[in-house]
Parts: structure tokens; C-alpha cells; sequence
């Protein structure tokens, strides 16, 4: 199957799954509640992250119609498919090298642009426009904080649960696991994996899943130790209630808010922990973490070369901080020991 | 008590104009001292190990050679040094051939306590043919592992000595304990390395190679006493030997802190300095040189004839960090600079210098390096290499019609490099600045229609129906890195090829080069000497990538071959070029490679440096050189002139905080 093909079918299946996932939220009060009370406190965050997840579909919906790169003449361009994203910006919206946003000329040198005043941001040292790189970088960061997310939430929660539920040997497994884990700096881990595993998104949200699953399993264990011990878990077992019934039915569902919480709270920090892997040379190719990366010598130039890195760092920041407060709102709404008086 | 306050003040006052941003405590103005940056710390000085251009900053002006380069003259030409001529070659009656290098008597090492190992109280000693003996035998020793083993191995007996040592080494622990001189000798030393008397060294190499005179000019050759060797062996205090040079040349090491300086003085024993009567050619200022050298002064009456060196000290700093190296150059407290990349444009303006540079009366010099980068083909790859025939090279040609590399060099480069047209970079003979390569000229259209002859017409593969899909294999995982590859890659985008970066580190690429694993790469290289040979050995069948060697296209044509195994051995005249320019219409039409630039030196010297010559080869330039230490003196002290009134008001602002509150305190205690 071609690779755009294959993303359209994720993208139609996200939008499927979030439609899905809205409507069962919308028949329980306390989603229902929730959602309204995060809309209320922080609505122009929820409306920047909602953005943010809107560019990340749309750039993952393509087709391949032939377009003409005018630029170079190209032919490769009309086999290539253009996500929604690209389509905003005509398919050979190139320059030869540097040009500052809305420049006439190109910064070094002076010569003419071929689409002179229309770069927003600028171009960067191979002429492509930095509003739409910065554009498609949402996608990755999107990646990265999702895929990620999806590694990290079972296996802590699978460990987790078992660890805190059964306790014994099995507890005593799992937290050497976790210990030993802990005990490795996560970076050199990580380095070694993404070196062992090679570059790409998927290993590397891999590489980063595994070291970063071990907080939250500390946390659904001792989430777990506790309501092993409430009443309607103890009567579930007087009557001889399966241990797996119990599982699903009564721990699983009150450590979901906790899933909620720290899949919000874990996207930020994942999506800065790529930048960071970017700088060492084993990020992925398109992410603001390698916009960033390519930005260093140009802050040192003279005259210097400001817009790459803006773009970059204005839209991580703009992500992660909106992120950030609306997990602050999901942990306020969900977390029962933060509940506010107004919620 | 006012008495004391005033006197605060005046200290305060006189500390502050007596600042100084001048990083040397030591007065300079006496004496001719140079002053050179060293971006990291230098691995060993060991000549036989030693085979980076940094550490050659040292070991060139330490280790006097029995050859070495003219300074002046271009293309490179050898001249005596150590030895009094440069010797012919001798064909034996078995086919051999002999060289005897001659060495001039009554020179000697530095002083150094470790000749009290021959002889008790003795200081020195004097340079024998076996010291050179001795040099090569270590080259040949497997517990040295020199990393230019394989070009002596063309020494009778080379590889004999060194697998003999090894094994008796092995198999007999008292030998491995005995001195390394004691060793050599028990094996009975290299066949092909002979002493006829104290001064004179034969060498008898196993076939034609008169390259290897090339090699008695750097400082893998350089005579080192067995002493040295002996005694400085990291025990009971005393130095490795990689850090504590013996020095034959011009200038030895006073001091040497591997992390932060190391400082050159004279060498007080130098022959030159032993000898001036002789005024050997490496002695003395030469007289000889370019056109371009008289322009520049370089042969000024004043100079020429003039004993050598000029300098009295040389001090090599670490500066790790090529910005704030930079700014201690702009300041005048190093004497000369690469230009970095950040400051191009203010340093040089439409390929000269800025007009600022220009005033503070700095000095732009740009010499073209003995290298070459290149994009290259997998030769043996069923897509793009010579098993695809036709087909094959027409794709190589279209894909080498589309790079643009003087674009490139203006967007990555700052326009430093030349657009290299064939392996040779002038100055290496068999260069031709008249020569221009079909397909190093780009034309977009003429590789559209190479491409469909090639059987891709758009970039299509007619076997799949889509973009003919390349992997471009690098061993470079930056960012940066990754959009200086894009930039190719984005050329051949334009035909319709869809290539894909493979980028691995540089050990993996190393890996998959050696297993063959790979279609384009790109790669380059820097000349050990300047002959064409060591260019066009590049690309020589039996050298291929896959059998060890160093040719990474694997590029295996027969003609090619041929002419490569005559042209190797012959003198430079019209017969050479002649084979010359037959292999580099084999290269132009098989495009084996895609000759992207031979990189361009712009250094920066102030006005002060005397007799400059870059060069990218490893010469001994410091006693060439010379400063006006006066003129320096006098330009830093106007340059460097502290702005002093905010501290001024700093002081007068703590001051007058201050005050209030000591009189304050003062008439409450009363």
C-alpha cells in the first residue's frame, strides 16, 4: 500500500475514533461536564491545540494530482502526493537560498525573488518557505506526543495494574523492572535505541515510548494498591468475581481519569524531548527540533538569520504551552483531590 | 578617615585605567613571538603515528625531514633538507629500485637528558642514517600501528620485519622485554632500509614508486633517536614519548600543556643554526618563486638569502570555541585566522576583503587545498553502476549534468571552494584551468534527454511505472548535514528521480561502504602529496572499496587501468599528461563520479605577519615566517584601548549608595 494512502486511512480513522469517542462522552454527565468546564476556563487554548490538530489531519490527507513544480522544471512533482496543507502554497514556492519574511530580495547577495513579499516567515538556506515547513512540522510534533502516548499508556498501565493488583512476585518483577529502568540515564538510553533501532518516526516514538513509560506506571500502581483495598473491590471478591472482571470493570475504569491526565501532561514533554534529540542528530526529519538544529549556525551569522528559529521555536512553544493549560484544566476537572469549588 | 575614603577611591581609579583585555602576561614586544589559535588538543606528536594537518602544525616545524617542499614554488617541488641532494632513482639488476639519501654530517638532535642512556652526562648526539633506519622500523612495527604502513610496505622486506617482530614477539616474552633498538636489531632490521656508512640511507623498494620521495618530506621520516624512545616511556615520571618530541628542526618544544599551550622556542642545534655556512636551502630565505610572490613581497631583496628562522617563539593556544578565537584575532592577540563562517560577510566583500578588514591593514590570502569532494557511484550497482551498461552511464551522466555546484558553494560555502572539473585541483600536475567537463556543466534539458536515452524518460521506471527511486548513503546525521544533502537531492528531483537520504553515522557508513551496500554516496579527499597519482589511484580497479582499498565507486575499467599503471611511475612531461588526459576522458564519460569542488583556503593575516605563503600540503612555513613585533605592540594598544567610564559611573553609582550609609553609621555609633 503507498505510504499517503496509508495515512489518509489513519487520519479517516482518528477523525472516526474522535467523532466515536465525543458521542460517548457526550451520554456521560461527567465527560459531558468536563468538556464544557475545559471549553470555559481555557478556551483559546483548547481553540490553539484544536488548530494545531486540525493542520496535523489536513497535512495527513493526500493525493497525487499531477502538479507541476514550475520551479525546477520537475517531473518528480507530479507523481508525489500533496497533502491539504501543501496545497495552500503553489507547488514550486521556492527560492535559491535565504530571504528575510516578506523580503523583495534575497538576503545574501540582493538577487530578486521569484515570488517577492510572500514569504510570511521567510525562506531558509535551500529557499523553501518557512511558514510551510513550520506547517508541516505539526504533523510530527503531533506524531511523536501521540504515537508516543499510545506506547507509553498500555505498558504502564499493563504493568501498573498488574503490579499494584497482585502484588507478590509479580509486583516485585515489575518494580525491578522499573528501578533498573529508572537507574539508566533515559537520554543515553534513548540515544541507544534510536542508534540500535535506526532513524525514523516510528522508532523513535518507540525509543521514547520505552523510556518514558515508567512515571506513569508508578503512579497507576499506587493508584491501584489503593482501590485494591476499597469496599466494592473487596466485596467483588467475597463473591467470587473474576480477577479479570475485576480488572475491567471496577480498577480500570477509576484510573482512566489518571490515563487522561497524564497522556496530556506526557504530549509537551515528549514533543521537547525530540527537539532535544533533534540537537544530538537523531531526531526526525521535518520536526521543529531539526528546524531548530539548522538554526544554530544562523544565529551566529552576520547579518543574522532570525526567522527559522522563530518559526520553529514560536510554534513549539505556542503547542506545548496550550497543552500545558489545557492539562492543567483536564487535571483540575478529573483529578477528584484538585477538584475546584467552581467545577 | 577622609584620608583612607580618597585613597579607596584613587586605588580604585588607577586599577581601573591600568585594565587591560591582553591575554599575554608576558611582554612580547621584544622579541618575535607568534601566536597561533589550535582549535583541540593534539592527539600525539609521535612522527611515525601523528597524521592529522593539526598536529602537523607542530610536528613540521619540530621534525626536519630529509626532503622538503620549496616554499614558494608552485606546483609543489622538493628540495633537500636533512640529506644533500635529492636523490635519483637506481634500478637494481633484479628490478628493484634504489634511492641513497646523503646526510649532511655534523648535525644534532636538541639537548635532551635522554641521550644520557648512550652515554653518561652526554646532552646529544649527532643525526645518523641509522636514526632514519631506526624511524622506519617503527613504521613497521605492529605496536605503533602507523596508519602509513601499507605505502612504506613497498620497502623490500617491510612486511617481513613487521610480521617477524610481531611473532617473536609473541612467542618469546624475554625478547618483547628487551630495548626496542635491541629488538629491531635481533630481527636483523627492514631488508629494504640499508646504512652503507653513518650518513648515508639506502632505500630499496620492491617495484616503481617515486612517489616515496614525497613521504621523505613529511614527518613520518624524520630521524628519531632509539634514546627517545627508550626513555621516555611514561615511567617514574618521565613523559610518553608522543608528548615529548626530540626536535631536528628549526624549532623544539619548551613547554607543553596538552590542554591549553604548548610553546615553541629556536632550536638552538638546528643545522641551520649549527651550520650557517653551509646555508642549505632549508636554511636560508629562498630566491625563487612566483610572479605572484614578487607582487606580494615575498621576494623582497631584504629577505632573500636571509638565515632562517625568523621567529623567536611560537605559541599554539587552545581555543576550542572558533568565535571567541575569532574576536582575539579581530583584537590583534593572534596573528592570523581562518575566516568562520558566521563572519564571512563582514570579512570579505565580492572576493576581497571588507573594507573594515581593509583598514585595520589585514592581509586576505586564498590558496586552492590539494582536495577534492565528490558524489560517487556504486560501479558495481545493478542500477547505477557499470552492470547496467548503457543504461547505466547515461543515467550517470544525466544525474552529473543537474548538479549546480558553484550554486552550491555560494549557499554553503560562502563561495570558497573551486568547481572541480576532474579528480585534479590545481597545482597537483596534469591540471588543466582550461579543461572544461560536458557534464559538470549544468544543463537541466541535456540530462532530461540523457535520462529518457537512459530508459527513464521523466524519471520513470519503466519496470514499476514510478520515479526511479535511488538511497543516497551519507555518514552524517545532522541537521545540518542533512540540508546540504538536500540540496542534491533536490537537483535530481528536478529530472524526476526520487532520491532518499540515507544518513547513518559515520562508522555504519564506513560498515556499508566496505560491505558494498549502497548505490550513491558522497565522499571526498585530501592529497598526502602532491602527484597526480594520488589523485587518480582514487579510482583504480584494484583498489576498489570491496577489496579494501580506497577506491569507493569501484570503479574497474580496463583502460583506465592500464594507463593508470603507466602514468604512476613516469616523470612529469609531455607523456605523462598525455596518459593523463586519456584517464580523464575515461572519467568523463563513465562518471564514476560526480567532481563536486576542491576546497578553497581564505586566510586572514595581519599586517604585521611577513613572508605568508599558505599551503595545503604540510610544509615547515614558521621559519619562513617573520612579524613586526613593534608594529603589533602598537596596533593592539589602539585597537584594545578600554572604555573606562562605565565603570566610572558604576564605582560613583556604589559610591554614592554607599557612602550615605558608612556616614550614616559612623555618627550613630558617635
Amino acid at each position: 500500500m503507498e505510504g499517503y494512502i496509508f495515512s489518509n486511512l489513519v487520519a479517516l480513522a482518528l477523525v472516526v475514533s474522535a467523532g466515536f469517542a465525543l458521542a460517548t462522552a457526550r451520554r456521560s454527565d461527567l465527560w459531558r461536564e468536563a468538556g464544557r468546564t475545559i471549553a470555559r476556563r481555557r478556551p483559546i487554548a483548547l481553540g490553539v491545540v484544536l488548530l494545531f490538530i486540525a493542520i496535523g489531519l489536513l497535512d495527513s490527507v493526500a493525493w497525487v494530482d499531477g502538479a507541476k513544480d514550475g520551479a525546477s522544471g520537475g517531473t518528480l512533482s507530479e507523481t508525489q502526493p500533496r497533502t491539504v496543507v501543501d496545497r495552500f502554497f503553489p507547488a514550486d514556492f521556492k527560492e535559491r537560498s535565504y530571504s528575510a519574511p516578506l523580503a523583495d530580495a534575497e538576503f545574501y547577495g540582493g538577487a530578486s525573488l521569484r515570488y517577492p513579499g510572500s514569504h510570511l516567515l521567510g525562506t531558509d538556506i535551500l529557499g523553501r518557505d518557512v511558514l510551510h515547513l513550520t506547517l508541516k512540522g505539526v504533523r510530527i510534533a503531533l506524531l511523536i506526543g501521540g504515537l508516543t502516548s499510545l506506547i507509553v499508556i498500555p505498558l504502564a498501565l499493563v504493568f501498573g495494574i498488574s503490579a499494584g493488583y497482585f502484588g507478590g512476585r509479580s509486583d516485585d518483577v515489575i518494580f525491578f523492572i522499573m528501578s533498573t529502568l529508572n537507574s539508566i540515564p533515559s537520554l543515553l538510553l534513548l540515544i541507544a535505541l534510536v542508534m540500535v533501532l535506526g532513524r525514523g518516526p516510528v522508532q523513535v516514538c518507540f525509543a521514547m515510548g520505552v523510556t518514558s513509560w515508567v512515571g506513569f506506571c508508578r503512579v497507576v500502581r499506587g493508584e491501584t494498591l489503593k482501590l485494591r483495598e476499597l469496599d466494592y473491590v473487596q466485596a467483588a471478591r467475597a463473591l467470587g468475581v473474576s480477577n479479570a472482571r475485576i480488572l475491567v470493570r471496577h480498577i480500570l475504569p477509576n484510573v482512566t481519569h489518571l490515563v487522561v491526565i497524564t497522556f496530556v501532561l506526557l504530549f509537551s514533554g515528549l514533543v521537547l524531548s525530540e527537539a532535544i534529540l533533534s540537537y544530538l542528530g537523531i531526531g526526525i526529519d521535518g520536526s521543529w527540533g531539526q528546524m531548530i538544529d539548522q538554526a544554530r549556525d544562523e544565529l551566529s551569522r552576520d547579518p543574522i538569520v532570525w526567522w527559522n528559529l522563530l518559526a520553529a521555536s514560536g510554534a513549539l512553544f505556542c503547542l506545548i504551552l496550550a497543552v500545558n493549560f489545557v492539562g492543567d484544566a483536564v487535571r483540575d476537572v478529573l483529578d477528584p483531590r484538585t477538584v475546584r469549588e467552581d467545577v | 578617615m577622609k584620608g583612607l575614603g580618597v585613597a579607596a577611591v584613587a586605588a580604585i581609579c588607577a586599577a581601573l585605567t591600568a585594565c587591560t583585555n591582553n591575554p599575554y602576561p608576558d611582554a612580547d614586544e621584544t622579541e618575535k613571538v607568534r601566536y597561533r589559535a589550535l582549535p583541540a588538543p593534539l592527539k600525539t606528536l609521535d612522527p611515525a603515528v601523528s597524521y592529522t594537518s593539526l598536529e602537523h602544525k607542530i610536528t613540521a616545524n619540530v621534525y626536519e625531514t630529509l626532503l622538503e617542499y620549496h616554499y614558494l614554488k608552485r606546483p609543489y617541488t622538493l628540495m633537500p633538507a636533512l640529506a644533500e641532494a635529492v636523490p635519483e632513482p637506481r634500478t637494481l639488476s633484479d628490478g628493484r629500485v634504489a634511492y641513497t639519501f646523503r646526510l649532511r654530517p655534523g648535525m644534532r638532535f636538541q639537548d635532551d637528558p635522554a641521550f644520557a642512556l648512550g652515554e653518561a652526562g652526554r646532552t646529544t648526539r649527532e643525526i645518523l642514517a641509522s636514526d632514519i633506519a631506526f624511524e622506519l622500523s617503527r613504521i613497521a612495527d605492529p605496536d605503533v600501528a602507523s596508519p602509513v604502513f601499507a605505502t612504506f610496505a613497498k620497502i623490500d622486506g617491510f612486511r617481513a620485519f613487521s610480521e617477524q617482530l610481531k611473532q617473536r614477539r609473541e612467542s618469546d616474552p624475554d625478547f618483547a622485554a628487551q630495548r626496542i633498538d635491541r629488538q629491531y636489531a635481533a630481527i636483523g632490521g627492514i631488508s629494504g632500509v640499508r646504512t652503507p656508512s653513518a650518513h648515508e640511507l639506502e632505500i630499496i623498494l620492491s617495484e616503481r614508486y617515486p612517489q616515496i620521495l614525497y613521504w621523505f618530506a613529511m614527518p613520518f621520516t624524520t630521524p628519531v633517536p632509539w634514546e627517545a624512545i627508550a626513555y621516555y616511556d611514561g615511567q617514574e615520571g618521565r613523559d610518553f614519548f608522543k608528548d615529548h618530541p626530540i626536535s631536528v628542526g628549526p624549532f623544539q618544544i619548551a613547554e607543553y600543556r596538552r590542554r591549553s599551550l604548548i610553546v615553541l622556542t629556536r632550536n638552538p642545534n638546528w643545522y641551520g643554526a649549527l651550520h650557517p655556512q653551509w646555508r642549505a636551502p632549508g636554511t636560508v630565505y629562498p630566491s625563487e618563486g612566483e610572479a605572484e610572490d614578487v607582487e606580494r613581497g615575498r621576494l623582497d631583496a631584504d629577505l632573500v638569502g636571509k638565515p632562517l628562522p625568523f621567529l623567536d617563539r611560537i605559541e599554539f593556544r587552545l581555543e576550542k570555541e572558533t568565535i571567541p578565537a575569532f574576536n582575539k584575532f579581530i583584537q590583534g592577540y593572534y596573528d592570523a585566522s581562518g575566516i568562520i563562517q558566521e563572519s564571512f560577510d563582514k570579512v570579505v566583500l565580492e572576493g576581497g576583503l571588507s573594507p573594515d578588514m581593509a583598514k585595520r591593514g589585514m592581509l586576505l590570502e586564498k590558496s586552492v587545498d590539494p582536495t577534492i569532494s565528490y558524489i560517487g557511484f556504486n560501479m558495481r550497482d545493478p542500477v547505477v553502476g557499470a552492470v547496467a551498461g548503457e543504461r547505466g552511464r547515461k543515467l550517470r551522466q544525466a544525474m552529473s549534468s543537474v548538479i549546480d555546484v558553484e550554486e552550491y558553494t555560494r549557499i554553503f560555502n560562502n563561495g570558497r571552494g573551486v568547481a572541480a572539473q576532474s579528480p585534479l585541483p590545481p597545482g597537483i600536475y596534469g591540471y588543466d584551468p582550461e579543461y572544461r567537463n560536458p557534464f559538470r556543466v549544468t544543463d537541466v534539458e541535456r540530462a532530461k534527454s540523457l535520462l529518457a536515452e537512459a530508459g527513464y524518460p521523466g524519471g520513470v521506471d519503466p519496470a514499476t511505472g514510478k520515479p526511479l527511486h535511488l538511497s543516497f548513503d551519507l555518514g552524517d546525521t545532522s541537521a545540518r548535514g542533512r540540508v546540504r544533502y538536500l540540496y542534491f537531492v533536490n537537483a535530481w528531483n528536478q529530472l524526476g528521480i526520487d532520491v532518499e537520504i540515507v544518513a547513518t553515522n559515520y562508522n555504519k557508513f564506513r560498515e556499508k561502504m566496505r560491505e558494498g551496500a549502497y548505490q550513491v554516496f558522497m565522499w571526498g579527499w585530501i592529497a598526502d602529496y602532491p602527484d597526480p597519482e594520488n589523485f587518480l589511484f582514487l579510482l583504480w580497479g584494484p583498489m576498489a572499496r570491496e577489496g579494501g582499498g580506497v577506491n569507493s565507486a569501484n570503479f574497474d575499467d580496463p583502460r583506465y587501468n592500464a594507463l593508470f599503471l603507466e602514468m604512476k611511475d613516469m616523470p612529469n612531461g609531455p607523456a605523462r599528461a598525455e596518459r593523463i588526459r586519456a584517464m580523464r576522458s575515461i572519467l568523463e564519460r563513465e562518471r564514476p563520479w560526480i567532481e563536486l569542488t576542491h576546497s578553497e583556503n581564505f586566510a586572514l593575516y595581519h599586517g604585521w605577519m611577513k613572508n605568508v605563503k599558505p599551503a595545503g600540503l604540510s610544509l615547515p612555513a614558521a621559519k619562513y615566517e617573520d612579524i613586526d613585533q613593534v608594529l603589533r605592540a602598537e596596533l593592539r594598544s589602539e585597537w584594545n584601548r578600554p572604555v573606562v567610564w562605565p565603570a566610572y559611573a558604576l564605582a560613583a553609582i556604589a559610591l554614592a549608595i554607599a557612602v550615605p550609609g558608612v556616614v550614616t553609621f559612623f555618627r550613630e555609633r558617635q
